[in-house]
């Protein structure tokens, strides 16, 4: 028994100091930097599937902070899969790239949205993600700072947050903007996949505040 | 002669069993998942209207205009957009603080007249759960100033403005309105003049900077310090709000201090984790706290020191790239194929080579000499080829266990490297046992069939495939602490990879252990080439007993590093006690039963009076031990501490290790206290950092995975400015020479 007393304490030990989901509550300050290690997390998806950042090792990895209740939401998505948002994602999906859509829109707002209402919005908007995932308690949120919607986040396949910011250069709610804005995160998503380091790491997320469990 | 027959093997699979058990119990419940219903929220959609004023269901917007002595040049005109929102609504300020957006007025003008920026009223701070943003509620009229040319001929000034404002109360709508206004040029327009000079009040008033800065690049980077001069006397004392006008620079609703310093007002302002500016002026603005109607300030502070890099990485993950791929091409080490985009057949070809070379580590090589004794045995040829596969499937099994369990960790969230059986000290005291166990037995001291049933040793001898597939599992879980050096980077990778991917790594290093003796046993000219029986057998088998009792020298070491003096002592005499009850069961008749009933009461009794110290944290940390026996000066590494010292212009050097690991105990003892190696670092002025991983350290940790390995030797050398050089696990002098030579 003396090993299971000493794996078990040394265990519980290595998951407050690390990157396990534990952490959030131990390290609630702790939240995501450019250039670090991208905080662990698991979740569940609309389907129910369980997912962690893990999973993805060895692929790049866009984390979009979503809230289809959101007009900044919508004025990416606009339209079908023709949509911004949509595109982008049917670009970088289709060369490899992991993307999840984040919801941590917590349960009493107004926007929030079922699993199922918001599977049912994604498949509506044809958009082409890897898994949408369910952050009600906000934790994964706060882990990663994320403040608006939407806000993106690229980790890279090392596991490194290398893009932490808005989706493009113009601070919209304007859907004709987008077509005059530097998209940042197809911008940095090229650069890497083109093996080279992403000129803007970070950039200002505008949108509505993510609409957190207080 | 059954010392082949390796009875320990159950005793392995109980010890396993159990940590299985440790593991399992840490599992936490899967989390459960809110699922309540709710409805998408539709809110009023914005409208439009030609005239003055545009109301929605959320704000009431009117384009006003003051120009008290007409539209002429050099006349005081000014235009102003005033927003009366619903209760709870909000617009923003040109700051919007962590989300929204500030509220937009594009101007159409007649040639002549130009709209100046928007002279922001002093705006609040709205909380919005864990964020906060900077706007207005209520009634707000941002003022616009109106150059009028010389040349402005015309009879009226017709204003055009199309302005987008989000409004927000937990959810957010855009909306966007079209004004238009025709102002007399030669009467007065001064219905608004209360309207605007009450605004006018209620805005910052612009001050000096005099002493007034902002102080950023503290140690740790975290916050500002912003002291400000020349505040007027009415402020000092109080407590002030505090509007930074340029954002994402501070976390909006992080806690803040202020403080008043005689007539200097200061505050520390936690920085934003995600900054994207770095200005070289901040404009701020402080005001009253709760006093919304004026006594507010302006002051443009220059900021001093420097901002912390926006990406701060320890390690770059495109410039680490670069520095693996240039150490692949200099071709000095062959086993550096550590990059992180390692082919996944080339890590299974690199761990089927680190595989085979386990074969030639220390704590396998004794099993490895059992086994050839074993195999000379074997005359029939189906007979050795069956031996021959059920020893391939042990190790192949036990490595695709380990994955599975490696794999199982991973999921729980844990932060893991290979080799960490042994950073737990009750562990390392287990196999002490088991190693002090089998080196008794080979020394001749007794058997293991004797003292068995006859039964399980009869199953044993007519299943010589059961046998070899214990054997198998044995080599597997003595192997373990020596895989390090070799397939780091293979484990590494396949600890990133998905589960079934990573399990084949682990396969190919097993297939690769095991891969000599099959061969050995398909091709008989392979197995006529291992020695031929003969007495020398016995010898040997004595012989190969100091390899054992030699792990357990180290791993009695290790377990001093992990539990300090009294620890190693502990177990030490356990190990005599354990002896003691063994040699107690090899005699016969009465003073067998005395002996063996003595023995294992002492053994029990010790068990319980000392056994406690072998699992006691140390407290002190093996680094300070290890910092005084050294002649160069190490440093313990922390988290960060390579930074610190690169940002100073130093050049720095680390070396991961733990005291359980041989070929880092190896590289200590023989390059890094090479005197030539020792004066070029003394030249260079390189820093020496030693992160120790003797006990699992998950900041250790956590760098290591950073630099896509998991398991120690790792050296690194950090030039300020330049990639990180991984240098090759077994460490030469003229290696680490040459390296040297380049900073």
């Amino acid at each position: 028994m003396l090993n299971r007393r000493t794996f078990s304490s040394s265990l519980s030990a290595a998951l407050l100091a690390g990157t396990g989901l534990d952490a959030v509550q131990a390290q609630s300050t702790a939240v995501a930097t450019v250039g670090q290690a991208a905080p662990e997390f698991s979740a569940t998806d609309t389907a129910g599937k369980s997912h962690k950042l893990s999973d993805f090792k060895g692929k790049l990895v866009v984390l979009e902070w979503t809230n289809p209740g959101c007009p900044f939401v919508r004025k990416h998505y606009s339209g079908d899969a023709s949509g911004n948002m949509q595109s982008l994602q049917k670009e970088f999906t289709g060369r490899g790239v992991v993307w999840l859509a984040i919801n941590s829109t917590e349960t009493s707002s107004m926007d929030y949205l079922a699993p199922a209402k918001l599977a049912g919005w994604m498949g509506e908007k044809q958009a082409r993600l890897t898994a949408t995932l369910m952050d009600e308690s906000g934790k994964i949120g706060q882990l990663y700072g994320a403040k608006t919607t939407p806000h993106m986040y690229i980790v890279n396949p090392q596991g490194v947050l290398v893009y932490a910011g808005g989706i493009d250069s113009v601070a919209s709610a304007r859907f004709d903007d987008i077509k005059t804005a530097t998209n940042y995160v197809r911008q940095g998503l090229n650069e890497a996949l083109g093996g080279k380091g992403i000129s803007v790491a970070t950039s200002r997320a505008y949108g509505c505040s993510v609409k957190y469990k207080t | 002669m059954n010392f082949k027959r390796f009875l320990t093997a159950p005793l392995f699979t109980a010890l396993f069993a159990i940590f299985l058990i440790a593991v399992g119990a840490t599992f936490t419940g899967a989390r459960a998942q809110n699922t309540s219903l709710n409805v998408l929220g539709t809110s009023g959609s914005e409208k439009t209207a030609k005239g003055p004023v545009v109301t929605t269901d959320q704000v009431r917007a009117e384009l006003l205009a003051w120009a008290p002595d007409g539209v002429g040049p050099g006349k005081q005109v000014w235009l102003g957009l005033q927003l009366a929102h619903q209760p709870e609504w909000h617009t923003y300020w040109k700051n919007s603080g962590d989300s929204g957006l500030p509220t937009m007025l594009e101007w159409q003008l007649p040639a002549g007249a130009t709209a100046g920026e928007i002279a922001w009223p002093t705006p609040k701070k709205i909380p919005i759960g864990t964020l906060a943003n900077y706007g207005y509620e209520n009634t707000v009229l941002l003022p616009v100033p109106v150059t009028v040319a010389q040349n402005f001929s015309g009879t009226q000034l017709d204003v055009k403005l199309k302005a987008a404002w989000l409004v927000c109360r937990k959810e957010c709508i855009p909306q966007e309105g079209d004004f238009s206004l025709s102002i007399p040029v030669k009467s007065s327009t001064a219905i608004s003049s209360q309207l605007f000079q009450a605004t006018f009040d209620a805005t910052p008033k612009q001050l000096g900077a005099g002493s007034s800065q902002v102080e950023v690049g503290d140690a740790k980077g975290k916050a500002i310090k912003v002291s400000l001069s020349g505040l007027p006397a009415a402020l000092q004392g109080k407590t002030l709000a505090f509007f930074p006008e340029t954002g994402s620079v501070i976390e909006p609703a992080a806690a803040w201090q202020q403080a008043w310093q005689g007539a200097v007002w200061t505050a520390q302002v936690p920085l934003s984790g995600q900054r994207t500016e770095s200005p070289t002026v901040m404009p701020v603005v402080v005001a009253l706290d709760g006093d919304a109607s004026g006594r507010a300030y302006r002051i443009e502070a220059p900021v001093k020191g420097e901002w912390p890099k926006v990406a701060a990485a320890a390690i770059l993950p495109p410039a680490l790239e670069a520095a693996l791929k240039a150490n692949a091409s200099s071709g000095a080490a062959p086993l550096q194929t550590s990059a992180p985009p390692l082919g996944l057949w080339a890590a299974l070809f690199g761990a089927l080579l680190g595989g085979l070379i386990l074969n030639l580590m220390p704590c396998v090589f004794p099993v490895l000499a059992i086994k050839v004794v074993s195999f000379v045995h074997v005359k029939d040829q189906t007979t050795r080829v069956t031996t021959g596969l059920a020893y391939t499937a042990g190790v192949v099994l036990s490595f695709l266990a380990l994955g599975a369990l490696l794999l199982g960790l991973r999921a729980a969230g844990e932060q893991l490297g290979w080799g960490f059986q042994l950073q737990s000290p009750a562990v390392v005291a287990a196999l002490a046992l088991l190693f002090t166990l089998m080196g008794l037995n080979l020394a001749g001291l007794f058997e293991f069939g004797s003292f068995l049933p006859s039964r399980v040793a009869n199953l044993q001898a007519k299943n010589p495939a059961i046998d070899s597939f214990l054997s198998g599992v044995l080599a597997t879980a003595i192997a373990s602490p020596c895989t390090a050096p070799f397939m780091g980077a293979s484990l590494g990778y396949a600890l990133g990879l998905p589960a079934a991917q990573a399990l084949a790594v682990f396969g190919a290093i097993g297939v690769g252990m095991a891969l000599p003796y099959l061969a050995a046993s398909v091709v008989p000219a392979v197995a006529r080439a291992l020695p031929r029986p003969g007495a020398w057998m016995v010898t040997f088998k004595q012989l190969m007993a100091f390899p054992m009792f030699a792990t357990v020298v180290w791993l009695v070491w290790v377990l001093g590093q992990q539990s300090g003096i009294d620890g190693a002592g502990a177990l030490l005499s356990l190990l005599v006690l354990m002896a003691l009850t063994i040699w107690a069961l090899t005699l016969k008749g009465r003073t067998r039963t005395v002996m063996v009933a003595f023995s294992i009461a002492i053994s029990a009794a010790a068990l319980w009076a000392i056994g406690p110290n072998i699992t006691k944290q140390q407290d002190t940390g093996v680094s300070a031990s290890q910092v005084a026996n050294g002649l160069p000066a190490w440093e313990v590494w922390e988290p960060g501490r390579v930074d610190q010292l690169n940002a100073q212009g130093q050049s720095v050097f680390v070396d991961f290790t733990a005291a359980w690991c041989v070929t880092c105990q190896y590289n200590k003892k023989t390059t890094l206290s090479n005197a030539a190696v020792l004066a070029d670092i003394e030249a260079k002025k390189v820093a020496l950092l030693r992160a120790d991983w003797t006990r699992r350290d998950p900041a250790v940790t956590a760098a290591l995975g950073q630099l896509g390995r998991s398991g120690v030797p790792v050296y690194v050398i950090y030039k300020p400015g330049r990639a990180p050089v991984v240098l090759s696990e077994i460490l030469s002098v003229d290696d680490v020479r040459a390296e040297l030579a380049k900073l």
